[in-house]
């Protein structure tokens, strides 16, 4: 009997994740006022990293708080605070735009959809259940050793980043 | 829950709902956030992959700790793009730049 | 090849025949700017020819035909050889053209003194002489036919000598189109007979012809067709217009091409395949139809006209038209000898009239013979000699041929011939003696000429009359004059030259000479000459004539036969509604509208769909992305389904 209230607590804030991950995703997408926009991605991300919790991965669950909520939605922020508010000049929305954009999203989501439902998905045979190979440990050992050069990537590739935007946010402030 | 398709179809609709946001919306910076979401969507997939099917669950996780990285990345470029573009245009609204109109 | 250097006779006919050629080019290349240059090279080039044309007479008289050819065309069935025929008949045409030829170009050292286009006109004289030697002595009807065409070419070129004229560039025009249009025709006989027969030799020809080797309809049909050639060029009904519109030219071109040679190449070309036409009854009986009404219809048009030239011109028509008739009667040696002597005193008389023209400046009859036309003695009696020999007067040539070509007319089984014939003779002397009496004693005697003080201009003349022009063009008058006499009495010999050679094959040709019915025809015929030149007299001869002709009491009649019977009207009027109207606003059409019309049309879609896509590059970023989307989900959808 506890498992099964076991299960149901977890099947209901499974589908709680799931509701708030699409209303956050949601608010995102469709209202006009970008802080509207900006909030829900936060909620949406949040789901996501809730999401992680439940694939088993509490590490990446926390690197998606970190990373995504607490630097780039606050990074985006930072940017509408920059820029003059939209809605203040906002023509009409074009419907036929719309339209196109719905029915090109719609296709795409049935396209996906029919792909992942249609395809055989066989676990790979050498899967072993070893509880231990999820531990954040693991994790660091794969990045230093194995995974070196993905770990040396995304640092060049950071860096990188930083100097360009520095530089392309440098550049057009001497114009103007 | 515990299949598979059910978070394939989860991200599916996530991956829609950015799309749709690329697609339609004309503020700038709303476009990078609906790319956020694309993003994420990928990076479920990756997870979920990674819980059903990869022999050595490590893998996705790293590979989802990379795309991460890429898209914090891409932000911040994207935005400092975004700055740019505002001082030249004085606007976010995508439809005024249409230098490459023919 | 060596041949050719040890075989006098193949050398005279070849060094004859093209050295005109030779002439042609010198003078238009070399000696453009040199006109006494250029008439010696000329004259000296036709003088030869002559010479050689007599030489091959005087060897050839009593040889069969000799025939040279090399092959040309090998192909199966069909031979087509290039080479020459010497045959009595070829012979006696290449004398009179090479004779005829050489006296007009003399004549017009004269003429044509002073005239700017003096070597451009020697130089298509010469190329005049080539092209009708050629065609005369040519072995297959192929190498006829080109020459022919060739000889049409020298007859545009001559016609439309004066070619700052309109009028004359016209009728050179006129000339050639309604030449070629009989030459359609030949060439559809000649394919013809390609088809059917597979060799275009004329003895070959000939001899298949006359010894049942052909099929009847394919005789019947390519002998119509090639007659249609000789309608075009011997001028008969209905494609007679051009001749009298082909008085344009120089007068020594209307003596040597209009009437005595080129347009006799028609009724040449009939003779040369005498046996084919013969050994086919329906050609001949239509071509002694349209040869009738032909004769007929031109002596009317020469009785009702002002102009000297078309006098003859008409004249010449007519007379062609009476050679048809005899050949296709049966007449085989009527025709020649009729065609032989009337090379002789046309030309005589076309070139007398040229000297009153060049002398009065006018063709008018009326004006010459005010002006003091009888004072010329020497053209005077030779134009004279000249309308005796064409009415048929003993003892001048014409009447020999004329009662020849009666004789095979009285033989025909239907004697509306024989009454046309007669008919015809009454009309020739009477226009002939119309323009004889009209220069001769004109209304009103003689006030000579208005511009000139008279002291002045007789002195002029004189000085004029005694220099070169003078006897340049009188001495081939006065040559021509006693031909005329001359050859009524040579029939004899020449019959027997012609028909010697024919024995070989079995011609169906009348002997015109005997029966009891001869001297009946005999009278018939002089009482007709006799006839028209008394009511010539009887108008315009006798002194207080009224000059106005009995036709003038019928003024509808007049101006049927005035407007040549309305052949040109009615051409005209054709040409402008069926090709004018017809098909050239249709081919206009065409070039503007679906032509043009369509390399603008592509231009406008270019443009058009270049506007189009311009609108794909909207410049916008969103619309770019959704065609990717949407192109990558129905893609997906499509390998899915």
């Amino acid at each position: 009997m506890e498992t099964s209230s076991l299960d149901i607590i977890t099947h209901a804030a499974f589908w709680g994740t799931v509701a708030l991950t699409i209303a956050g995703a949601s608010i995102a997408v469709f209202p006009r006022n970008i802080l509207y926009n900006v909030l829900g991605l936060a909620l949406a991300l949040t789901g996501i990293a809730g999401f992680y919790l439940f694939l088993g991965s509490f590490f990446i669950a926390l690197m998606q708080l970190l990373i995504y909520v607490g630097a780039i939605c606050i990074a985006i922020v930072f940017a509408i605070m920059l820029s003059r508010p939209l809605h203040l000049e906002t023509p009409p929305r074009a419907v036929p735009k719309v339209a196109m954009g719905l029915a090109a999203s719609a296709i795409f989501f049935v396209a996906a959809v029919s792909v992942a439902l249609k395809t055989d998905w066989s676990p790979s045979p050498a899967r072993v259940a070893d509880g231990s190979l999820w531990s954040v440990e693991n994790i660091g050992h794969a990045l230093l050793t194995r995974y070196e050069l993905v770990f040396e990537v995304i640092s060049l590739v950071l860096l990188v980043a930083i100097i360009g935007a520095v530089i392309t946010a440098g550049f057009s402030r001497r114009l103007s | 829950m515990n299949s598979l398709s059910t978070y394939l179809i989860i991200s599916a609709l996530l991956f829609s709902l950015g799309l749709l946001g690329i697609l339609q919306r004309r503020n700038l910076i709303g476009m990078l956030i609906a790319v956020e979401l694309l993003l994420n969507s990928a990076n479920l997939n990756f997870m979920a992959f990674n819980r059903f099917l990869t022999p050595d669950p490590v893998v996705g996780q790293v590979i989802a700790l990379f795309v991460m990285g890429l898209a914090a990345a891409e932000a911040a470029i994207g935005l400092s793009i975004i700055l740019a573009l505002y001082r030249k245009m004085h606007s976010i609204n995508i439809e005024r730049a249409q230098r490459l109109k023919g | 090849m060596g041949a050719f250097f040890t075989d006098p006779i193949l050398l005279a006919t070849v060094l004859g025949t093209n050295l005109p050629f030779l002439s042609m080019v010198a003078i238009l290349i070399f000696t453009r700017s040199n006109p006494k240059l250029s008439c010696r090279i000329s004259v000296g080039a036709i003088a030869f020819a002559a010479v050689c044309a007599v030489f091959l007479l005087a060897k050839l008289y009593s040889a069969s035909p000799l025939q040279y050819q090399t092959l040309w065309l090998n192909s199966g069935r069909l031979n087509i050889a290039f080479g020459y025929y010497l045959d009595p008949l070829s012979l006696l045409m290449l004398t009179i053209v090479g004779v005829v030829s050489c006296l007009v170009q003399i004549y017009s050292l004269g003429y044509m003194a002073g005239d700017p286009g003096y070597s451009r006109y020697f130089a298509f004289q010469s190329l005049f002489a080539w092209a009708m030697m050629n065609m005369v002595i040519a072995g297959s009807m192929l190498q006829l036919f080109i020459f022919w065409e060739m000889v049409g070419l020298a007859s545009y070129f001559l016609i439309g000598f004066y070619y700052e004229k309109w009028s004359a560039s016209q009728a050179g025009k006129k000339a050639f189109v309604m030449n070629r249009v009989g030459d359609v025709g030949f060439f559809l006989g000649l394919i013809w007979l390609v088809i059917g027969f597979g060799n275009l030799g004329i003895p070959e020809l000939n001899h298949a012809a006359s010894t049942q080797g052909l099929p009847q309809n394919l005789l019947t049909v390519s002998a119509l067709l090639i007659f249609c050639g000789v309608v075009g060029k011997s001028a008969q009904f209905p494609l007679l217009t051009w001749l009298p519109d082909a008085m344009e030219g120089p007068t020594p071109v209307s003596a040597l091409l209009h009437s005595a040679t080129m347009v006799a190449a028609g009724v040449y070309m009939f003779s040369r395949i005498f046996p084919f036409f013969a050994a086919s009854p329906d050609a001949m009986a239509i071509a002694l139809a349209i040869g009738t009404v032909t004769m007929l219809l031109s002596s009317t048009m020469a009785m009702v006209t002002y102009d000297l030239k078309q006098v003859w011109a008409y004249s010449t028509v007519s007379q062609l038209g009476m050679m048809v008739m005899a050949l296709a009667a049966g007449g085989y040696f009527a025709g020649v000898y009729h065609l032989t002597t009337h090379a002789g005193f046309k030309a005589l008389l076309f070139l007398c009239s040229g000297i009153f023209i060049h002398e009065f400046h006018t063709n008018d009859m009326r004006i010459i013979g005010k002006q003091g036309g009888r004072k010329l003695k020497i053209p005077m009696v030779c134009i004279a000699v000249g309308a005796l020999a064409l009415s048929g007067v003993y003892p001048f040539s014409g009447f020999f041929s004329k009662e020849a070509i009666l004789g095979v007319l009285a033989a025909q089984p239907n004697k509306i011939w024989l009454a046309a014939g007669f008919f015809g003779a009454v009309l020739t002397a009477y226009y002939s003696f119309r323009l004889i009496f009209h220069i001769l004693l004109p209304k009103g005697g003689v006030e000579g000429k208005p511009h000139d003080g008279h002291a002045e201009s007789a002195h002029e003349h004189e000085d004029e009359h005694h220099g070169y022009i003078f006897w340049a063009m009188a001495i081939p008058v006065m040559i021509l004059a006693c031909v005329s006499l001359v050859l009524g009495f040579l029939e004899q010999p020449i019959e027997h030259f012609l028909l010697h050679a024919v024995q070989a094959h079995p011609v169906q040709h009348v002997s015109e000479h005997g029966g009891g019915g001869s001297d009946w025809l005999l009278i018939m015929g002089v009482s007709a000459g006799l006839f028209g030149i008394a009511v010539a007299w009887f108008e315009y001869g006798r002194k207080g004539a009224s000059r106005n002709g009995f036709l003038s009491y019928f003024p509808a009649i007049w101006k049927l036969f005035d407007c040549r019977w309305f052949i040109d009207i009615f051409y005209r009027k054709s040409l402008d509604t069926f090709v004018y109207g017809g098909l050239t606003s249709l081919f206009t059409k065409n070039d503007r509208r679906v032509i043009d019309g369509g390399i603008d049309g592509i231009c406008f879609f270019t443009e058009g769909s270049g506007r189009v896509f311009s609108f794909l590059q909207s410049g916008m970023l969103q619309y770019n992305l959704l065609i990717m989307v949407l192109a990558a989900g129905a893609a997906v959808l499509y390998f899915l389904i």
